[in-house]
């Protein structure tokens, strides 16, 4: 198993908000977190990335447990979160954004690679490679999120509402993006509001409410569950 | 028609940046710069452009400081002092034993070994406090961080402040000058070696210090910690590792400063607050975290003192300074150069 979470509860001081949150991810499945607004959706990938610290449970990567380590010693080892907030280096350029997404890797050639990837990836990215991250159009920053994301070319990729905020058009290229990481054969864990378009391409699916897992499954066959028909789907 | 508009367009979009604070800014200094030349002589321009270097110096570590970690540093004037005193210490008895056996290549070379102890020093000290006093206050609460790191600034300065009093006494300890030589003939300046190896090293070691910040890995790491914590954590950046650097850098900064100056600035207790003060001025003259910005400061402000002492007098050079910034914080609190780059989504 690639990330195996077991009995996690996290919170923000006195606040408890994820309650016995258990859930796994195997190597080269994509699999979705959906819930209703503050189920606590990003509070688990937050507290996966080691930027919360668990009050209980255990958090496995590679067989390993992280759920004591810092958040740069989790990146290091493989993880890479796409927040909901974006966290970009405003300041700097596109390319200076996706060269710190590379701080861990040291070989210059790997680093230039994925540069290339990413640059395939989002064309975008490449023609507006030395304007500063924090005057890009709001697609524009999702998709060097994303990108800096894949720059460390992790094992597994955490991704927060990337279509928050995007037109219907623009969510549609974010979406092909993750695809296309997929078929690469990156493992990925999404987060998303857009409950359909996520079942649809994803394999595995975990419904979180108030905090607790409530429904998981094949995301076909949840699809097909009345109880995710009539809250997200709204049939 | 059409081209006559578009000229003036132009000459109106150049009207308008040349309006801007930093526009007007640049404008005054360079007039400040031809009129000091042409008026007091050119040697008054060498002195502010050698102190104009410390200050800088000193400007950009604190600045460093407040960018990376959000402290806002009351102490780092006793690094300039504590630079001055490691100097002295080391270039006084080889000094004494250089008059006994003359040597021209070691007479050369000694001062050059005050200063570098003074930054080893001075990186040093920069660990323990950062290990010793900002790790500890980090790990027990990030609330109030700002007015509880400025609290333990003040006291940190305090006690440094005393402790050279305690082990070295308040007489001055100082140097006539480093280099026994010859002035330098600059254009028909004469500039002693000391001021010119100050200003050289100054300008040196911002050069360098610049390309490290914007083209190496480490200061790529540094800048991302000013710029968002959370996202530099976020692609493996070690925070401590970053915060215990950059404290080392801005007070190794601040030591050589002092130690560079020794022969303007004999070592006291108390010689770190004046220095304290302009490195203050500097940055909120030009916004708070801007590390390039803080380099021309420190040669506007130096400029602008040397020019109130010399056509207002002596002891006037601090309060046109002041009185400067409370216009300026007045008209454009984010400082001249203060930049409106932030994210939409960010903070
Ligand atoms: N920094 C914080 N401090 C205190 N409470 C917080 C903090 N961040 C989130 N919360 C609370 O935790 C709960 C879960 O928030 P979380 O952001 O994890 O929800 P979410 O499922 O991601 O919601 P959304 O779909 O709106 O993004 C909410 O009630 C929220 O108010
Ligand atoms: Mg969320």
């Amino acid at each position: 198993m690639l990330l195996e979470v077991k009995g996690l509860n996290a919170g923000y001081g006195f606040l408890q908000v994820l309650w016995d949150v258990s859930l796994y991810v195997a190597q080269g499945e994509f699999v979705a977190l959906v819930g209703p607004n503050g189920a606590g959706k990003t509070t688990t990938l937050r507290t996966i990335a080691g930027l919360i610290p668990p009050r209980q449970g255990e958090i496995f990567f590679k067989g390993e447990l992280i759920s004591k380590l810092a958040a740069h010693k989790i990146s290091q080892m493989g993880i890479s979160f796409v927040s909901e907030s974006l966290n970009l280096f405003t300041a700097m350029s596109v390319h200076e954004n996706l060269l710190l997404g590379a701080y861990v890797v040291r070989d210059r050639q790997k680093q230039l690679e994925t540069l290339d990837f990413v640059y395939h990836l989002f064309p975008r990215l490449k023609e507006r490679r030395n304007q500063l991250a924090g005057t890009l159009s709001g697609g524009e920053r999702k998709m060097l999120a994303i990108g800096r994301g894949m720059m460390s070319n992790p094992d597994l990729l955490l991704v927060d509402e990337p279509s928050l905020g995007l037109a219907p058009n623009l969510t549609l290229d974010v979406f092909n993006a993750l695809e296309t990481l997929r078929q690469q054969g990156v493992t990925i864990l999404l987060v998303e509001q857009n409950v359909n378009t996520t079942l649809h391409i994803t394999d595995r699916a975990y419904v979180l409410e108030q905090g607790r897992i409530a429904l998981e499954g094949k995301s076909k066959e949840l699809l097909e569950n009345k109880h995710v028909k009539e809250a997200f789907l709204g049939m | 028609m059409a081209r006559s508009s578009v000229q003036s367009t132009i000459v109106f979009e150049v009207l308008r940046r040349l309006t801007t604070a930093a526009g007007i800014t640049i404008i005054l200094s360079v007039v400040a710069v031809i009129v000091s030349a042409v008026v007091a002589g050119p040697f008054t321009l060498v002195n502010a452009i050698v102190t104009g270097g410390m200050w800088a110096l000193l400007a950009v570590g604190l600045s460093l400081v407040f960018g990376v970690m959000n402290i806002p540093n009351f102490a780092h004037g006793e690094f300039f002092m504590v630079g001055t005193l490691v100097s002295y210490l080391v270039f006084t008895p080889l000094h004494k034993y250089l008059r006994q056996n003359p040597s021209s290549v070691l007479s050369t070379v000694a001062p050059f070994a005050g200063i570098f102890a003074a930054l080893l020093v001075g990186a040093l000290l920069g660990v323990v406090v950062e290990k010793l006093i900002f790790f500890q206050l980090r790990r027990r609460s990030r609330e109030q961080w700002v007015m509880n790191s400025f609290l333990l600034t003040v006291g940190l300065s305090v006690v440094m402040i005393n402790g050279h009093q305690l082990l070295w006494g308040t007489n001055f300890k100082g140097i006539p000058r480093y280099w026994d030589v010859k002035p330098i003939d600059l254009f028909g300046v004469n500039i002693s070696m000391d001021r010119a190896v100050a200003l050289g090293l100054a300008v040196v070691t911002i050069a360098i210090f610049w390309f490290f910040l914007m083209r190496t890995r480490t200061g790529r790491a540094i800048r991302a910690v000013a710029q968002d914590e959370t996202g530099a954590q976020m692609v493996g950046i070690d925070l401590n590792r970053i915060q215990v650097l950059t404290m080392a850098l801005s007070s190794a900064l601040a030591a050589m400063a002092g130690a560079s100056l020794l022969f303007m600035f004999p070592s006291y207790p108390t010689v770190g607050l004046k220095p304290l003060y302009v490195a203050w001025y500097v940055v909120i003259l030009v916004g708070l975290g801007n590390v390039a910005g803080a380099t021309i400061g420190g040669f506007l402000v130096a400029l602008l003192q040397t020019l109130t002492s010399y056509f207002i007098g002596v002891g006037w050079e601090d309060v046109v300074p002041t009185a400067l910034i409370i216009l300026i914080l007045l008209f454009k609190p984010s400082g001249l150069f203060g930049s409106e780059v932030k994210g939409v989504w960010e903070q």
